[in-house]
């Protein structure tokens, strides 16, 4: 074990980690006892997620009042990561639930998670946090289009041409924005580059690979904002401990009406043509078929078993060709259920209901999301779709140029959307989860009272129907229909 | 490379293995002749769209006995990897751009029109195609042709054979199941600085150790990341299977992995060259540097008795910085240790890393010596020697005098009894 070091201990960040060198385990003992060091026999040192950089450096102050060589973050003493200033040109004032979630998380000694509905403004609390820290800043976000959008909000506030980094750009500037993915991949190195982190939609933090996009930054000051916790108490126990804990939380039912318009929701059950159903059945009862067998050989047998038995081509390549048929079976469901003929019927039905106003409409593929944008000549929204694409379609349909716009899961989240009152779900999860956010979308609050309403088209005698009420067990879907 | 959804593993929950899919020439004879038709759906599906050849290529081992859907999805993402696709994304989206705007006045466009405000989609379309001057057909199939799955293909590697598939297949999944690695094992007996070179350049860090392996000499390379000591992490998985090819390429080595697998259980998987694997890599070069191949020459032919003489057989290890001395000389009956660095055309630049590297270790053979805990090399005297090519310029021979270790100028010509004597008169000093 390592023995004290005369001048001082030194402390680093080593790819998303922070390494103390020339300490004793008295010391860690003693200094540091609720940072879970481990010793590193590769490169003789104690080593922590960089995420404890704040509280290593807040023991060191109080132990060692400066005897410590400080090498972790550019913005700690660096030059070029300097004292920040970030200007205010915003024009409009905070409302009194915005003021109430940024003092909660003043309070709360900014770290933690703000809990608002989609529609509410959670970006203008981050902005505003941001503005009053006056600090190099990171926001995260869970697709490129949200990161567009918070780079031309960045700029409109403050004035900060922000740096980019993910869709094939990789510009670090003390204020950046970046998508998961390219956080979890770069946080190595540049995890010591900002002094607070801003997760937006933080319920995607999950997961080790994306989790590390949290551990592997010093950030000081934390804020994760979404619509909705995670449903399981264990991921957001995660979420408290990579970024704080519930600061602020506002339900959609005590938003609605006040932030958010008032909505109903609408389903349509629509039936299979002849045709369809004929198959459907035929399809259905393959897979009966194929369970039943599967139950006959081995009686714990189960339909989720399926996917792992197609794989054991080598140990058992009878059972593993029915069991790739019968996914093929149940994808063919799928299918049938998504394109049903009568959807579009319906889709043409409620474009002309309602013909003069803005309609969302979400489909669960991208294959869908095309046919209905080929069909109706309306523009759609996929994750294929490039920066200038994006702001062409968002743009005209903010103006009312084009009155349909359909996505698969690009709007599920964040993206900005003016006043849109009307939307149509045409199949997709059963997640609770992608029922709000898409909820969300609907309900943004504009000028004027109109209802806002949504519709969802599903077809009877099928597993959307499952979906559906799936859906429906959350207490904001269930709305007022 | 493929993806991690491509993956195919068999587990073996007794023993705690995985096993990558592996096609064999006998068992999977049948693959080679799909390899065949494969190929030539690519070949014979220029200007096709991805998803139609991806469908073929379904259809094809659809037809083998029980082909799970990742090894279809394999095949045709490996297909893809020599395949160039059209993507004339700008073309689409002012496609896409036209046709949505010159519609939009139609706005809502029904099959059959009902109400005063409806319009007929043949209608339409048909005045959409005749402002645009595209028949309708042509419209709709350019109309997404930038979306990746309806991209058409351009061109395929027209060198690759039905075995490379197969060949490359087998190493895909080998990559793909590291994917899942937390740490990986290497035991050496040659190419050591090919491996340690490949590592440092994945970004792994390592622990190295000393191993006999079947009589042998070598060395055990213990390859993870920062991170790793912190929790089990899979982070680095992509970077082991980096690593792979020019693993392959490489001689004398055994690899285990550590790979998480269902209900994150830990599992071995072992690879070495009795596996068969294919690298597409070649092997390591012999040397470096011409220099360095002749200063082998002129000891080869004129050799020292008692003196055994190895190509870079040692590495220095001092935390993570690795060095691998050109050249080993070892006398038994003296028990003495040389190693032997050659210095050919060097950048400043180069030479001043080269020279604080040499300082560094040189200290610690020095310490080494002093307390003994040098492993196998305690208890022997260690030397140094350059071999320094006549055509390095004066500064930089001062630069190396300061270093105060016996150099010697070297060419063709050069005898190596001269090499060990300038050691030797070194040390009796």
């Amino acid at each position: 074990m390592p023995a004290e070091n005369a001048t001082g201990p030194k402390v680093d960040f080593h790819q998303g980690t922070v390494r103390i060198f020339g300490v004793s385990d008295d010391f860690i003992v003693k200094v540091l006892p609720d940072i879970p060091f481990v010793w590193d026999r590769r490169e003789a040192c104690f080593r922590t997620d960089a995420m404890f950089a704040d509280a290593i450096w807040m023991a060191f102050s109080k132990s060692l009042a400066g005897n410590v060589q400080w090498c972790v973050g550019r913005d700690v003493g660096a030059d070029d990561f300097g004292p920040l200033s970030i200007a205010d040109r915003r024009k409009t004032k905070l409302r009194s639930d915005q003021v109430d979630a940024v003092t909660a998380f003043e309070d709360g000694g900014g770290r933690g998670l703000v809990v608002m509905p989609t529609g509410t403004g959670k970006t203008v609390v981050a902005l505003e946090l941001m503005i009053r820290h006056q600090c190099s800043t990171l926001v995260v976000v869970p697709v490129r289009d949200l990161m567009y959008q918070w780079h031309e909000k960045i700029l409109q506030s403050t004035g900060i041409d922000a740096g980019l980094i993910g869709d094939g750009v990789h510009r670090v500037s003390p204020i950046s924005v970046t998508t998961y993915d390219s956080a979890a991949i770069h946080m190595p190195r540049l995890g010591d580059r900002f002094r607070m982190v801003v997760f937006d939609e933080v319920h995607h933090l999950a997961g080790p690979w994306r989790s590390d996009a949290a551990r592997m930054s010093i950030a000081k000051y934390r804020l994760g904002l979404t619509a909705t916790l995670p449903g399981d108490s264990e991921r957001v126990e995660l979420l408290h401990h990579l970024i704080g804990p519930t600061l602020y939380h506002q339900t959609i039912t005590e938003a609605a009406g006040r932030s958010l318009a008032e909505y109903s929701v609408h389903r349509i059950a629509v039936h299979l043509t002849d045709d369809e159903q004929r198959r459907y059945r035929e399809l259905s009862m393959q897979i009966q078929k194929f369970v039943s067998d599967q139950k006959d050989i081995d009686p714990s047998f189960k339909w989720d078993d399926t996917y792992t038995l197609s794989a054991a081509t080598k140990k058992d390549p009878g059972r593993a060709r029915d069991a790739v048929r019968a996914m093929r079976a149940f994808q063919m469901k799928r299918k049938i259920e998504e394109h049903a003929d009568a959807k579009m019927r319906t889709l043409e039905d409620l474009f002309r209901l309602h013909c003069d106003e803005s309609v969302i409409v979400f489909t669960g593929s991208n294959v869908m999301a095309r046919k209905i944008s080929t069909r109706f000549l309306v523009p759609c929204l996929l994750s294929h779709c490039g920066k200038k694409e994006r702001r062409q379609w968002l743009q005209g349909f903010a103006e009312g140029r084009y009155r349909v716009l359909v996505a698969n899961r690009v709007l599920d989240e964040g993206v900005d959307l003016p006043e849109v009152k009307t939307a149509i779900v045409l199949g997709g999860l059963s997640s609770q989860r992608q029922a709000i956010q898409r909820l969300g979308r609907v309900l943004r609050k504009g000028s004027g009272r109109r209802l806002a309403k949504l519709y969802e088209v599903v077809v009877d005698d099928t597993r959307e129907v499952t979906r559906s009420r799936d859906r429906r067990r959350n207490e904001a879907y269930r709305g007022k229909s | 490379m493929i993806r991690s959804e491509h993956s195919l593993v068999e587990y073996d929950f007794q023993r705690l293995a995985i096993r990558p899919d592996r096609l064999r020439r006998g068992a999977d004879a049948d693959y080679l002749i799909a390899a065949k038709q494969m190929l030539q759906i690519y070949r014979r599906g220029i200007g096709q769209q991805r998803n139609v050849l991806h469908g073929r290529v379904e259809q094809c081992l659809l037809r083998l006995p029980a082909c799970p859907p990742r090894r279809i999805a394999a095949f045709c993402k490996l297909l893809d990897d020599h395949s160039e696709y059209e993507s004339k994304r700008g073309a689409a989206f002012d496609l896409r751009r036209k046709v949505f705007d010159l519609a939009s006045q139609y706005h809502p466009i029904v099959e059959h029109r009902e109400g005063i405000f409806d319009h007929e989609l043949q209608l339409v379309r048909a005045k959409v195609a005749e402002a645009i001057g595209m028949p309708w057909p042509e419209i709709e199939n350019k109309l997404f042709g930038d979306v990746i799955e309806l991209q058409k293909l351009n061109s395929f590697g027209d060198k690759l054979t039905a075995a490379e598939l197969l060949s490359i297949y087998n190493v895909a999944q080998t990559q793909a199941a590291l994917y899942r690695a937390t740490r990986v094992r290497i035991d050496a007996t040659e190419d050591f600085k090919t491996i340690v070179k490949h590592a440092k350049l994945a970004g792994l860090m390592h622990r190295i150790d000393r191993i006999d392996s079947g009589g042998k000499r070598g060395y055990r390379f213990v390859l993870d990341g920062p991170q790793a000591s912190l929790r089990e992490t899979t982070r680095y998985g992509i970077r082991f299977a980096s690593l792979v090819p020019k693993l392959l390429a490489c001689r004398g080595w055994h690899m285990t992995a550590e790979v998480l697998g269902p209900r994150k259980q830990k599992f071995r998987m072992e690879l070495s060259p009795a596996d068969g694997l294919r690298s597409v890599l070649a092997p390591p070069d012999d040397f470096d540097s011409t220099l360095e191949s002749d200063v082998d020459a002129a000891w080869c032919k004129a050799g020292i008795d008692g003196w055994d003489w190895q190509r870079e057989s040692e590495l220095l290890v001092e935390g993570q910085t690795v060095m691998t001395p050109d050249f080993t000389l070892y006398n038994s009956r003296r028990n003495v240790l040389i190693y032997v660095e050659v210095v050919g055309f060097w950048t400043p630049e180069y030479l001043d890393e080269k020279c604080q590297r040499l300082r560094q270790f040189m200290a610690q053979a020095d310490l080494g010596q002093q307390s003994g805990r040098s492993g196998k090399r305690s208890g022997k005297t260690v030397k140094w020697l350059l071999v320094v090519s006549k055509q390095v310029n004066s500064d930089q021979q001062k630069q190396l005098a300061e270093l105060k270790i016996p150099i010697v100028c070297f060419d063709k010509k050069s005898d190596p009894q001269s090499w060990i004597d300038a050691v030797l008169s070194e040390s009796s000093r």
